[in-house]
């Protein structure tokens, strides 16, 4: 009887473990892919801080302050995905009267998934990110 | 039992790197705050420079910022990411042509580990911000 019931058990670790590794997948995923697409997210937003910054301190209400306003955007040496990739995509955009504010948007942060998509999360998770700077002072309000 | 402690050893080792990589970087999340908040602070106040000792004391104020989100910190003042501290935070100020008047200002985290449990990582250069200086130029003024 008791060699019955041991036959009967057999393979019980083997679906257990199955069942756990998904799980474990899911939370390896909330940590690891979580994290990254917060840090992503931080680092976007601190640049394009800065770089609404930049752009709304060039201003002057020609259109060589608008290409000064770029220039100073695509100086800026930060970068994303911990510190390794530099920003694309950057949108300035500017008030009607060309001088009152900035805006940039960093639309392009597209941070690849490596354990959700294990447990059907998708492939890629894009965190835009944008900041609007006003000119006189010059600050950011957004 | 064989196959319970076989995929234990994976389960513990999955789940050890789950925290150490999900501390890791929840401290580096922290950090791209700190210098995000150091560098806009950095960025908006006044540049003081009747002499060497003002540009250095401005410079210990950014670095308070970023490590305590406080130019002039409590005593007991708690910092904004574990045992980061003002002698870990560089700052450096970009200067123009002529290097009197600062145009932007760059700050990063130098020398930083963090010790999450199962093993240590080292951030030295990043992270890294670099502001615009939009703030007031004062070079005959002293620092408080």
């Amino acid at each position: 009887m008791r060699v019955r019931r041991h036959n009967r058990e057999r393979g019980f670790v083997l679906i257990a473990m199955s069942v756990a590794m998904v799980l474990m997948l899911a939370v390896m995923g909330l940590a690891f892919d979580f994290g990254r697409i917060y840090i992503a997210r931080n680092e976007a937003q601190v640049f394009t801080d800065a770089a609404a910054m930049a752009a709304a301190s060039k201003l002057d209400g020609t259109d060589v302050g608008l290409d000064r306003a770029r220039q100073a955007v695509g100086r800026l040496p930060m970068r994303w995905n911990l510190g390794t990739r530099p920003f694309t995509g950057i949108l300035v955009e500017f008030s009607p009267d060309k001088q009152s504010w900035a805006r940039v948007t960093a639309p392009d942060n597209a941070v690849e998934i490596t354990f959700l998509r294990a447990a059907g999360g998708p492939a890629v998770f894009t965190v835009p990110a944008h900041s609007v700077a006003a000119t006189k002072p010059v600050r950011l309000v957004e | 039992m064989i196959e319970l402690a076989l995929s234990a050893g994976v389960m513990v080792a999955c789940l050890a790197g789950t925290i150490q990589f999900g501390y890791t970087f929840y401290i580096y999340n922290e950090l791209v705050t700190a210098v995000g908040n150091g560098g806009r602070y950095a960025a908006m106040r006044t540049f003081r420079a009747a002499g060497s000792r003002d540009i250095e004391k401005g410079k210990a104020a950014i670095r308070n910022m970023v490590a305590y989100g406080d130019p002039r910190p409590a005593p007991d003042a708690l910092p904004q990411a574990a045992n980061l501290k003002p002698e870990q935070v560089q700052v450096d100020w970009v200067m123009d042509e002529s290097g009197t008047r600062p145009v932007a200002i760059n700050v990063s985290i130098v020398d930083y580990t963090v010790d999450a449990a199962f093993g240590m990582f080292r951030f030295t250069g990043k992270p890294a911000v670099e502001y615009p200086f939009v703030g007031r130029f004062a070079p005959s003024e002293s620092e408080p």
